[in-house]
């Protein structure tokens, strides 16, 4: 019965007749009129009437029955309105869709964006909502056969819901996006997208795409994200809708105003509604060592120059999330477009949180508060395995090294002993110098070899070589930053082996390596394939430059977990946060504002990850018996602070222009629109409708009195 | 009643409150103006007594109408000796007789007349009641007489205003029965009276047999007939809806219909032809047709209408 219906359908006109009805239940309803008719004339049941006489009656019928058919047709109007009726039902639940080509049913793929800039207030109630308004319309007009799929991204995606054509569940699931305050990274929409969209692939419940069907892609975001290069996009078809205020009309470009300031940015976006801190850092100050510095930067959106005021708020360690205590405010006057730097100086508060607050009012208020925390040094915890190199041992004593690590000098025997080896075991030393040493078991923690190679049947295949001339190095890696005076250094004696697959080489001979760098189950050996000293006598001459204690410092620097208490290192919100916490304990508590307590068990590299940072904001980490490091989550995202939607063309540009405002995905730019785009639609209603209206009529004629 | 149709809902037609179908059947103040009012015939009828309308029959009046030859065997006493003295001839002095008039109700009492509010019956009681009044007070001889399936014995022969009791109590003793028989009434109407007079047949004619034998039994007995033909206002515009199964109170005949527009107005033909085959009938045969519904008030039809066809002045 389907599929004559679709037969009849693809006849005539662009109508089409999906229906979800099967076989069994179409021969139920064809006996329907059946049934009806059959009733009608065999079980009508007349109203007896007494009247005075059938004389007149009878003669009108005998009349009447000259042109009976048509007549029959009128005494049976009921009947043709029930029909009509059932008619029309059926029609309706045969699902006529009016569609231009194509038999099965539509693939939708609906993108919210729901990173931070979503949440901007520009368009009220806030951009989520309104996105999520707009899919949520595409699942209103949806066909009964088509199938839906929600992906929420920000700087991670999540398949909301997969393909299902329950438009109640799917209206549900996008009501359930909540906002987050991450970045946005369209390539990891697209990539969930785009693999969930591949011909053949199983797609979730139990349907699989066919090859056929090409899914639409829906995108509603504001555009706060880089262009994604060199992605395909394959089967998508990709429709931006952009969210946000439109652009202003197109001005020709600066180097045609003949007064634009030559330190103009190339391209400035339009200007949004929004003050942000784009910056914040605490660090001690240079010149005085007990005064500490917080700095940081606020850029103004605005086309307009914004007065505002940023505070300075202290917050309680333990309490996290706590109102804060002003401690100072500097009024900031920002010209249009720009950035403003701040400055407060503190006399050395210890381990403290500090916020800076923005005063001003505008759409996006997450990024008008920025956290730091003051004086969490960390020094590395290094342990020097020697059997008493001077030279070495006398680098380790430099002011700088000793202001950044705990160094630890045991002789070979003394490290072998129980009590060193379990705190090696138990991950207590963040990086271990062997020097000439070779231990029987790789170490819990980073390590640096001098002329001698780590266990493992990799390095079984050492061969020893003479004299080897240094040819490069690479300055690239933090390790050798500011060495330079290597190509003067001399090696005597060196072993020479093919370092393991995704090593990577510092020091370059001419006959192979002399050092590099191994990855090691989340811990990286270093290695200098050459020994400090051979015997008593010295094996190369690096102690006489100054590349050696350079060259120590910065392995403690980049091997050793060194935090200089600086906000250095920005935890993002929805990023995980790698703590270092200085205990052996198998997990460590994390206290947030929302949620207190969250354990956190340590990872195999001794380091423990937060997963649980989607707000911004102060957090707390805590651990036994009373290790306490405070850390910041702060957005720092100039682009999710950059409220003006990308991807919407501006009246008035030309040609040409037009290219460079359009969202590139791949190499194909896709032009956003402002609006919700139109879909095919589903007009079985109308025949549902139109049923129940020949229903109304068919009841009025029959208690209306109404006669044809 | 059949039995088969005896628990079919009746098309409602009495009206709640102030039943039109009881109280007297004619007011004192109706009855006033009755008085006035004479039954006249087109025709001179022979009464049995005298009375006090001109008769065509030469008789012992006052009032001369003409002279004729003496014949043997004429009654001395009317010849006019005057003219014997003038001319010596003989001739009877004739005067016209004063006689009274048979004024003769036919009251149909079928079950089919007691629908209508007011029932059919019930106004053509009223009818017959004004007629016998209006008869009574001038000293007419006034026979009423009712039938359904056939003639019933009815009142005869009644003088005299001070029997208009009589009447009024005869009339609403009576009550709807049986299945009415134009034909057969009629028929035996005019075995069982011979005698001349003005006959007023008060029927609706719903009668499946046809009326045209009926009337032509007192066509043949040269009577002064006029047919006052009561229809109810639900016969002239029928307030049915729906699928319907119509049944005949009187032989329990059904016809099933829907109603349709196009029905009605072919009903509405179908009634417009046997009420105006009736009336052209009657016409061309010198018979008063007087076509009235339940809803016409009846005494503008006895005060006006019969006053203009002239069966009253």
């Amino acid at each position: 019965m389907g599929g004559l219906w679709n037969w009849i359908g693809g006849l005539s006109s662009p109508i089409e007749l999906s229906t979800p009805l099967g076989l069994a239940a179409w021969s139920v309803l064809a006996g329907v009129p059946v049934g009806i008719i059959a009733l009608y004339f065999l079980k009508l049941r007349r109203r007896p009437v007494r009247v005075p006489s059938t004389l007149l009656w009878q003669r009108s019928l005998e009349d009447l029955h000259v042109n009976s058919l048509f007549q029959r047709l009128r005494r049976n109007l009921l009947l043709f309105l029930q029909l009509l009726a059932v008619a029309l039902t059926m029609l309706a639940l045969a699902g006529p869709q009016m569609r231009g080509s194509g038999v099965t049913g539509q693939r939708y793929v609906l993108m919210i964006d729901n990173s931070a800039s979503m949440s901007a207030t520009d368009v009220p109630p806030n951009r989520l909502a309104a996105a999520k308004e707009a899919a949520r319309k595409v699942v209103d007009v949806m066909g009964s056969s088509d199938l839906a799929m929600v992906i929420a991204f920000s700087d991670t995606a999540r398949v909301v819901s997969n393909y299902t054509g329950d438009r109640s569940i799917l209206s549900q699931r996008i009501e359930s996006i909540a906002p987050t305050q991450a970045a946005t990274s369209l390539r990891e929409g697209l990539q969930v997208a785009a693999g969930l969209a591949n011909p053949s692939k199983q797609i979730g419940e139990g349907v699989v795409a066919s090859s056929v069907i090409t899914p639409k892609l829906f995108i509603y975001t504001d555009g706060g994200f880089s262009d994604v290069e060199g992605f395909s996009l394959g089967n998508l078809e990709p429709e931006v809708v952009v969210i946000g205020p439109p652009p202003p009309a197109y001005e020709p470009p600066a180097e045609a105003r003949p007064n634009a300031p030559a330190a103009e940015r190339p391209r400035t976006g339009n200007p949004s509604d929004n003050l942000a801190i784009v910056a914040l850092q605490s660090r001690r100050d240079e010149e005085k060592a007990d005064v500490y510095q917080i700095f940081g930067r606020v850029h103004n959106f605005r086309a307009q120059e914004a007065a505002t005021e940023a505070q300075l708020y202290r917050h309680a360690v333990d309490k996290p999330g706590d109102p804060g205590e002003l401690v100072d405010a500097i009024a900031l006057k920002i010209p249009p477009q720009t950035d403003q730097a701040f400055k407060f100086d503190l006399i050395d508060p210890g381990l403290a949180p500090f916020e800076v607050r923005l005063t001003a009012k505008d759409a996006l208020p997450i990024d008008n508060r920025a956290f730091t925390v003051v004086g969490t040094t960390r020094k590395a915890q290094v342990l020097v395995v020697t059997s008493g190199n001077r030279y070495l041992i006398d680098t380790l004593k430099t002011p700088l090294v000793e202001e950044r690590a705990d160094v630890a000098v045991k002789t070979p025997e003394e490290a072998r002993a129980e009590a060193v080896a379990r705190e090696i075991r138990g991950g207590r030393f963040d990086l271990i110098l062997y020097d000439g040493v070779r231990p029987e078991a790789p170490p819990q923690a980073n390590t640096l070899y001098f002329g001698a190679l780590p266990p493992g049947p990799a390095y079984e295949k050492a061969k020893d070589v003479e004299q080897p001339v240094i040819l490069d190095w690479d300055i690239g890696h933090p390790m050798m930053q500011y060495i330079r005076d290597l190509s003067l250094v001399f090696v005597a004696r060196a072993k020479i082996v093919e370092p393991p697959a995704g090593s990577r080489n510092l020091i370059e001979s001419n006959q192979g390596p002399l050092a590099f760098l191994a990855p090691r189950e989340g811990f990286t050996d270093a290695v200098v394939s050459f020994p400090l000293i051979d015997g008593d006598a010295p094996n190369t001459t690096w102690f006489r430059y100054i590349s050696f204690p350079l060259f120590v410092l910065n392995s403690i620097q980049a091997l050793g977990n060194v935090r200089e208490g600086s906000g250095d290192e920005t935890a993002r919100p929805g990023q995980p946060v790698v703590l270092h916490a200085e205990t052996i304990s198998k997990e460590i508590a994390v206290d947030s504002a929302a949620r207190p307590g969250v354990r956190v068990p340590r990872s195999p590299q001794g380091t423990f990850i937060y997963q649980d940072a989607d707000k911004t904001g102060m957090y707390l980490a805590r651990w036994e018996p009373s290790g306490r490091l405070p850390f910041a989550v702060n957005l720092f995202d100039f682009r999710e602070s950059d409220l003006a939607p990308r991807g919407l063309v501006p009246d008035g540009t030309p040609e040409a222009m037009q290219e460079s405002y359009k969202i590139k995905i791949g190499y194909n730019p896709v032009t956003g629109t402002g609006k919700a785009p139109e879909v095919q639609k589903d007009i079985w209603w109308y025949f549902a409708l139109l049923a129940l209206g020949v229903l109304l009529v068919e009841w009025y004629i029959y208690n209306r009195r109404v006669y044809i | 009643m059949s039995p088969e149709t005896s628990n079919i809902p009746e098309v409602p037609h009495r009206a709640p409150a102030g039943d039109p179908n009881s109280g007297p059947l004619l007011d004192p103040v109706f009855l006033h103006k009755l008085e006035q009012l004479e039954l006249i015939s087109r025709k001179i009828f022979v009464g049995r007594m005298k009375g006090e309308r001109k008769s065509r029959r030469r008789g012992s009046s006052v009032e001369f109408a003409e002279h004729r030859n003496y014949t043997t065997g004429d009654d001395l006493r009317h010849i006019d000796w005057n003219v014997y003295g003038r001319l010596d001839k003989l001739f009877l002095k004739l005067f016209l007789e004063e006689e009274d008039l048979h004024v003769y109700t036919v009251l149909d009492a079928s079950l089919s007349m007691d629908f209508g509010t007011p029932t059919k019956l019930r106004y053509g009681k009223q009818v017959a009641a004004a007629l016998a009044f209006i008869g009574l007070v001038n000293h007419d001889r006034v026979l009423v007489d009712t039938f359904s399936a056939r003639l019933e014995q009815g009142l005869h022969g009644i003088r005299g205003r001070s029997q208009m009791w009589r009447v009024v109590q005869y009339l609403e003793k009576l009550k709807p029965t049986g299945s009415s028989d134009l034909t057969a009434a009629c028929r035996e109407f005019a075995i069982r009276h011979p005698g001349k007079g003005v006959v007023v047949v008060i029927s609706d004619f719903l009668d499946k047999r046809g009326y045209q034998d009926a009337l032509r039994y007192l066509l043949a007995r040269n009577m002064d007939i006029y047919v006052v033909h009561v229809l109810s206002q639900e016969e002239v515009n029928p307030d049915l809806v729906g699928d319907l199964r119509l049944v005949d109170v009187e032989d329990g005949n059904s016809a099933e219909i829907t109603i349709s527009a196009p029905l009605l107005k072919r009903y509405k033909d179908t009634l417009n032809a046997f009420v105006g085959g009736l009336k052209e009938w009657c016409t061309s045969r010198g018979i008063t047709y007087i076509f009235t519904t339940n809803q016409y008030p009846f005494d503008k039809l006895i005060l006006n209408y019969l006053r203009e066809r002239g069966l009253v002045k």
